[in-house]
């Protein structure tokens, strides 16, 4: 069944003289159980669709969209406390600087006691809750992989390493038992170990929880090896959307080939030292944006029709946007 | 080949607090040895708290050891804690352009200061030199009336490559320097840096723990654990085989 399903996402910013699109007509669709990636680089606008699918947009960006549903109700068409809601109880989130995002004036024990809804607890006779609550947060604890319980729930974020407070967050956001798990960029900060073992608690909650992921990176390579489909975004348009494998062994778009060509590791035949294949130019801010397809100054390819937005075309469950896509013979 | 840069049994030791009166030393680098030849990468990888970001300090001055030796050539930089001051043949790269660069002074200016302080050259030719080195990392001459908030993160990146480069130097510590940048852009600064060490004959220090850019930039890798050298060798050979855990650890992600 379609967990989530956008058609037509805009996001504007409203400036004094001019309207800046920073999120251009953008589908997405999620089935339950999916992990499903964003991929883009800065100013992509990734993160942007993340805040608007929850809602934590603030009054100055303009969201249109021609449906937003969630397991068939239109977000866009509700009340806000009862998007609210909806949101709250089956949409939850992961920010990219842990330490930042929790609460530095109180304990974790508390702020995870505070995440878990008192539904949870309705069983349980009023003399016994306090105990239970405190149950529940050493069990979700442990469940994120954090052994020394007694210590971590007692000390304040600051006291805590970098890949403990996200492990922290993720306890946060699944104490709720989510259908969604959005995941903004949760491993920028973090190293090379703790990364793999936050990737591998996501990855195993997806499996046994059949939790859907909408997983946000502006590395590929991360990403690769266990999402099952992918959008690329630039400046905020679709560039090219698909299964991953079929994404990675057959790019369409030259921006998704720069991307997959850019990693030494994947590209074979590669030696050592020598150059990387690099798009030229630099990625363009948000209010100087270029008319039509917006990797147009930078694609090889480019010709005189990029300056019309190219209209996205479908093949095998792969879509992408661009004049002049990358099929042998045409 | 005769090493350009050669480090030999470096240690350092921080005083930190643990308790109302107690101090207690930690050994942040302990008997750190390697050498590096001209024109070849020496990526050092290993978690934080490693000591990765000290050794790269001490390398380019920022911090003293307490003892052992830093030897650039045939001369001697660093002899047990007492630095040759007017050594500028190892720079530092920092991983945040944006905030390493002083957002009041124009780029001219900048790299007009490393000239002013370091060399004897007068204006004119500073001014060439600023000329040449900007278009060497890939900017025009017209950048230096600009202010670091006109450029967008990788060309940022560029311009501090360029402060680096001014001076000539043999030796280039970049302490993370490629793990901010977009991958586009980080493909770009990759090759430009591989491009001037083709030309020039520069050797790179690398700190990062992008894995794949050890793999394909650098000729020895070093593994750092707590303070100590776990592992050192050619890179293939440590990608292919690693021996230590902690190198098994960081590679098998």
């Amino acid at each position: 069944m379609q967990l989530l399903d956008i058609r037509n996402l805009t996001i504007e910013l409203k400036t004094a003289d001019s309207v800046i699109r920073a999120v251009d007509r953008i589908n997405l669709s999620l089935k339950e159980g999916e992990v499903h990636a964003l991929v883009g680089e800065s100013g992509s606008g990734k993160s942007l669709i993340a805040k608007a699918i929850v809602g934590a947009l603030n009054n100055r960006w303009t969201v249109t969209a021609d449906r937003m549903h969630w397991q068939g109700v239109d977000l866009m068409r509700l009340s806000p406390e009862k998007r609210r809601k909806i949101v709250s109880k089956d949409i939850a989130m992961i920010y990219q600087e842990p330490s930042l995002c929790l609460d530095p004036t109180a304990n974790i024990e508390d702020q995870i006691a505070e995440s878990i809804p008192d539904e949870f607890l309705k069983d349980v006779s009023i003399f016994s809750r306090r105990s239970a609550r405190k149950h529940r947060v050493i069990a979700l604890l442990h469940k994120v992989g954090i052994r020394d319980h007694e210590k971590v729930m007692s000390s304040y974020p600051h006291e805590l390493s970098e890949g403990i407070c996200q492990k922290v967050m993720i306890a946060m956001a699944i104490a709720r038992n989510p259908k969604l798990l959005i995941a903004d960029e949760p491993t920028t900060a973090l190293e090379t170990t703790t990364r793999a073992q936050v990737f591998r608690l996501l990855k195993s909650l997806n499996q046994l929880k059949n939790m859907s992921v909408l997983m946000i990176s502006h590395e590929l390579e991360e990403i690769a090896d266990w999402s099952h489909t992918m959008h690329v975004l630039y400046c905020g348009q679709m560039v090219e959307a698909g299964p991953t494998a079929s994404l990675f062994n057959l790019p369409l778009h030259p921006y998704t080939q720069a991307l997959v060509k850019s990693m030494p590791d994947f590209e074979q035949g590669i030696t050592h030292k020598e150059a990387l294949y690099a798009l030229k130019g630099t990625i363009p801010p948000l209010a100087h944006l270029p008319i039509g397809c917006r990797l147009g100054p930078r694609c090889p390819q480019a010709q005189k029709a990029c300056v019309v937005t190219p209209i996205v075309e479908r093949s095998h469950g792969h879509a992408y946007a661009c004049h002049f896509p990358l099929i042998k013979g045409k | 080949m005769q090493p350009v840069l050669k480090v030999q049994a470096l240690n350092k030791t921080f005083r930190i607090r643990s308790g109302i009166f107690k101090r207690r030393l930690l050994h942040v680098l302990n008997d750190i040895s390697f050498c590096v030849a001209e024109g070849e990468t020496l990526a050092i990888i290993g978690e934080t708290g490693s000591g990765k970001s000290t050794l790269a300090r001490v390398l380019a001055g920022a911090e003293i050891a307490d003892s052992g030796q830093i030897l650039l050539g045939s001369a001697t930089i660093e002899d047990d804690g007492i630095r040759e001051l007017s050594c500028r043949h190892i720079r530092l790269i920092f991983q945040d352009s944006n905030r390493s660069l002083n957002p009041g002074l124009t780029i001219g200016d900048i790299l007009d200061d490393c000239l002013r302080f370091n060399t004897l050259l007068s204006a004119k030719q500073r001014l060439v030199k600023i000329k040449e080195t900007l278009i060497k990392v890939g900017l025009l001459a017209d950048h230096q009336e600009y202010y670091p908030h006109m450029f967008s993160g990788g060309q940022l990146q560029r311009i501090a490559l360029a402060r680096a480069i001014i001076l000539d130097p043999k030796v280039l510590v970049l302490d993370e320097a490629l793990s901010s940048l977009d991958p586009s852009v980080r493909a770009q600064i990759v090759n430009l840096l591989l491009k001037l060490q083709k030309e020039s004959g520069l050797s790179f220090i690398l700190i990062t723990h992008h894995l794949s850019t050890v793999r394909h930039m650098s000729d020895q890798v070093m593994v750092m654990h707590k303070g100590k050298i776990v592992e050192y060798g050619d890179t293939e050979a440590i990608f292919n085989n690693p021996n230590s855990i902690i190198t098994q650890r960081l590679l098998n992600y």
